[in-house]
């Protein structure tokens, strides 16, 4: 696995290639247009070259070898009459997971629609982590759409995307 | 002027009225908590229905809604991390820092007491002021927009604990995110790769949908765990702490409150810039700042109270001359037309119980909106313990719809999507999304009142405006305080 310090590094080399291709296209610009974006691009490659001397220069505890806790408990103060927090560790295949999860919502939006890609989310969701039976997945979610579909496209009269299957179901129809 | 205090408040007593306005708090609560949508999106879509109305049912109405959209915006932003709209932003800083400790109900009543407070300072100094803020609005032009702007920036130091290198990179891609689309000044497209979409920039209430909302269910999904495990973390608060909070820190509020008059009353600034404002001075201004960004009850009540005494003062400059503080300012142009009401100075002198109609409107509807909040506040501070794989699926679908709702674009949802990712790097890197969003927020400001200054008045501009001279002085020593403090704390420690 690959260390903190080296994550850091690869985060740090990306913001350099960002901030240099900001530079390169500040170039097409008038000088009018490009008055504060491309001093700002040079002063972020300036900044990111000292922060790489930096997290490079530190001892290797200070940057959090160990993968994050999500919970991050050590930043807040621990409420009263509170048990110690279970830590977590995080692995790629957790985070993955989550984008994972983020693109398939993404995915039923353009191919179903907004309104549709609710429901089948939310019901697959809940059946995948075995939250609920199927009748009751069924039951919350089918009332969770309505409310949305109702705030949304009743009430707040937003024209819903319908996805790039509409043409194909209008076709059956 | 008595006569129009008592005539303002009993057009406000007919069945009418009060039904409109208690229509109104409730349907701007339920916009507020939606993502994406605030209190601009509660009056364009009441608007149609206004017609033909008494004026004051009308303005209770849009006001009412309007007013309301400000605690439900603080509600997702203190229980979820998650902003209704770019207003509440400012909230998540300490707010869903206290819901973690088990403090959501303190939370929750000290931002709508805050917020009470604000809004009725803001009534009061409204009925006041609007004779003698002419000449205040006319000293002001694009440079001391500039240095207010630039104000905003210093709150950068507040969220770089850590690293002030990452903190500072992080503010730069906010900035940079900003310049996407089309220059308003030079009317150069800016990193749009010819995309028409990219044309229009980045939405902000969308960018912040992915880097909060986006993000922290996607932390949630990889924890499985509740935002507040209850078996972990108690809740240890209750309402009256947060009402008491808002008392007891009074001239936090006072400051506050006098600061949103001020924004509200410049036009163009806007309520997300006062919230960020707030958070700033409160963070500058206290004893402890090092609290600040950990579940500080003062970063709560200080953005309510200003963003509830910006109501007030947004409405200076649309009653006394017809230039409208915001959008929501302007859409309340559009009904006054509607209403056949003319903004100016008339309104002082023929239309005075419609100005004090709109002073009992202010106050009327922060006493019902946090008399609900308060009432409320129990059941919703439960919200943050259900399970993980309750929220994530209904959160996240909602904000993804929210995020459509903004502009009715699809690509909308991939902008949240992508900064949704974004901000769980950030968050994993300690590049502060706080930062990201600040200079989000204030690089346009910066940008068009540079442009303007520098048209003016030349390259040499500040010594030509002594005000604005005057304010880079106050930006520099609140820019600097934080670190003069640090060195004196660490120089106390060594000894």
């Amino acid at each position: 696995m690959m260390s903190r310090r080296a994550q850091e590094n690869l985060i740090a080399a990306a913001l350099i290639v960002l901030f240099a291709g900001i530079i390169w296209l500040c170039q097409d610009f008038g000088p009018r247009a490009r008055m504060i974006p491309l001093p700002l691009a040079i002063l972020g490659i300036v900044l990111t070259v000292i922060q790489i001397v930096w997290q490079n220069w530190r001892p290797a505890g200070e940057l959090q070898m160990e993968m994050i806790e999500v919970e991050a408990p050590g930043e807040l103060p621990k409420p009263e009459g509170s048990a110690a927090p279970a830590k977590k560790r995080i692995t790629w295949r957790h985070e993955a997971g989550a984008v994972v999860i983020v693109l398939i919502l993404l995915g039923l939006i353009f191919l179903v629609g907004i309104i549709p890609a609710v429901f089948v989310f939310t019901c697959g969701y809940f059946r995948v982590t075995g939250l609920y039976s199927w009748r009751a997945s069924l039951i919350y979610t089918a009332v969770l759409t309505a409310a949305v579909y109702g705030l949304f496209v009743l009430a707040l009269q937003i024209q819903p995307y319908h996805g790039l299957l509409e043409p194909l179901v209008e076709r059956f129809r | 002027m008595l006569e129009a205090i008592a005539g303002g408040f009993t057009a406000l007593l007919t069945p009418q009225a009060m039904l409109f306005m208690f229509i109104g708090v409730i349907y701007g609560l339920v916009i507020g908590i939606l993502p994406g949508l605030g209190g601009v999106v509660a009056m364009a879509l009441l608007l149609p229905f206004t017609y033909g109305f008494e004026k004051a049912a009308t303005l209770a109405l849009l006001l009412g809604a309007h007013i309301a959209t400000i605690w439900g915006d603080s509600v997702t932003s203190i229980l979820f991390s998650v902003p209704g709209s770019a207003k509440g932003l400012a909230l998540c800083f300490d707010g869903y820092p206290m819901t973690k400790q088990g403090q959501a109900k303190r939370a929750l009543a000290a931002s709508a007491t805050g917020a009470l407070m604000g809004g009725i300072i803001g009534a009061v100094f409204l009925a006041l002021c609007i004779p003698l803020i002419r000449p205040v609005i006319l000293a002001l032009g694009p440079s001391e927009y500039l240095m207010m702007a630039l104000w905003g920036l210093t709150v950068i130091a507040t969220f770089s604990q850590g690293s002030l290198m990452k903190g500072l990179i992080a503010s730069l891609l906010g900035v940079l995110a900003a310049f996407i689309g089309m220059d308003v000044v030079t009317a150069t497209p800016r990193f749009t790769f010819g995309s028409e979409f990219l044309m229009d920039g980045i939405s902000f209430p969308v960018a912040m949908i992915g880097l909060f909302a986006v993000s922290e269910m996607m932390k949630l999904a990889i924890q499985g765990t509740p935002i507040v495990d209850r078996a972990l973390v108690k809740e240890v608060s209750t309402v009256w702490q947060g009402v008491q909070d808002a008392f007891r820190h009074w001239w936090l509020v006072v400051r506050s409150s006098v600061l949103g008059l001020w924004i509200g009353v410049l036009p163009g600034v806007g309520a997300s810039v006062a919230g960020l404002a707030a958070y700033a001075q409160a963070a500058q201004t206290s004893k402890t700042p090092e609290r600040f960004g950990k579940g500080a009850v003062e970063g709560v009540i200080a953005p309510d109270a200003t963003m509830g005494a910006n109501e007030g003062g947004g409405l200076m400059p649309t009653l006394a001359f017809g230039i409208p503080g915001g959008e929501s300012m302007a859409l309340l142009l559009v009904a006054f037309i509607g209403l056949g009401v003319v903004p100016g100075p008339e309104m002082l002198t023929k239309n005075l119980d419609l100005v004090f109609s709109m002073v009992w409107i202010i106050v009327i509807a922060n006493v019902l909106v946090t008399l609900i909040g308060l009432g409320i506040t129990p059941w919703l501070a439960r919200l943050p313990s259900l399970q993980a794989n309750l929220m994530v699926p209904i959160v996240l679908s909602v904000c993804f719809v929210g995020a459509y709702a903004t502009r009715s674009r699809i690509e909308d949802v991939v902008v949240a999507a992508i900064f949704g990712v974004l901000g769980y790097l950030m968050d994993k890197y300690q590049y502060s999304r706080a930062n990201f969003v600040i200079g989000m927020v204030l690089a346009v400001m910066i940008e068009r009142n540079l442009h303007i200054s520098l048209t003016l008045y030349g390259a040499d501009f500040l010594l030509d405006r002594p005000i604005a001279l005057a304010m880079l002085a106050f930006v520099v020593v609140t820019a600097a305080l934080p670190f003069v403090r640090n060195w004196m704390r660490s120089r106390r420690k060594t000894r």
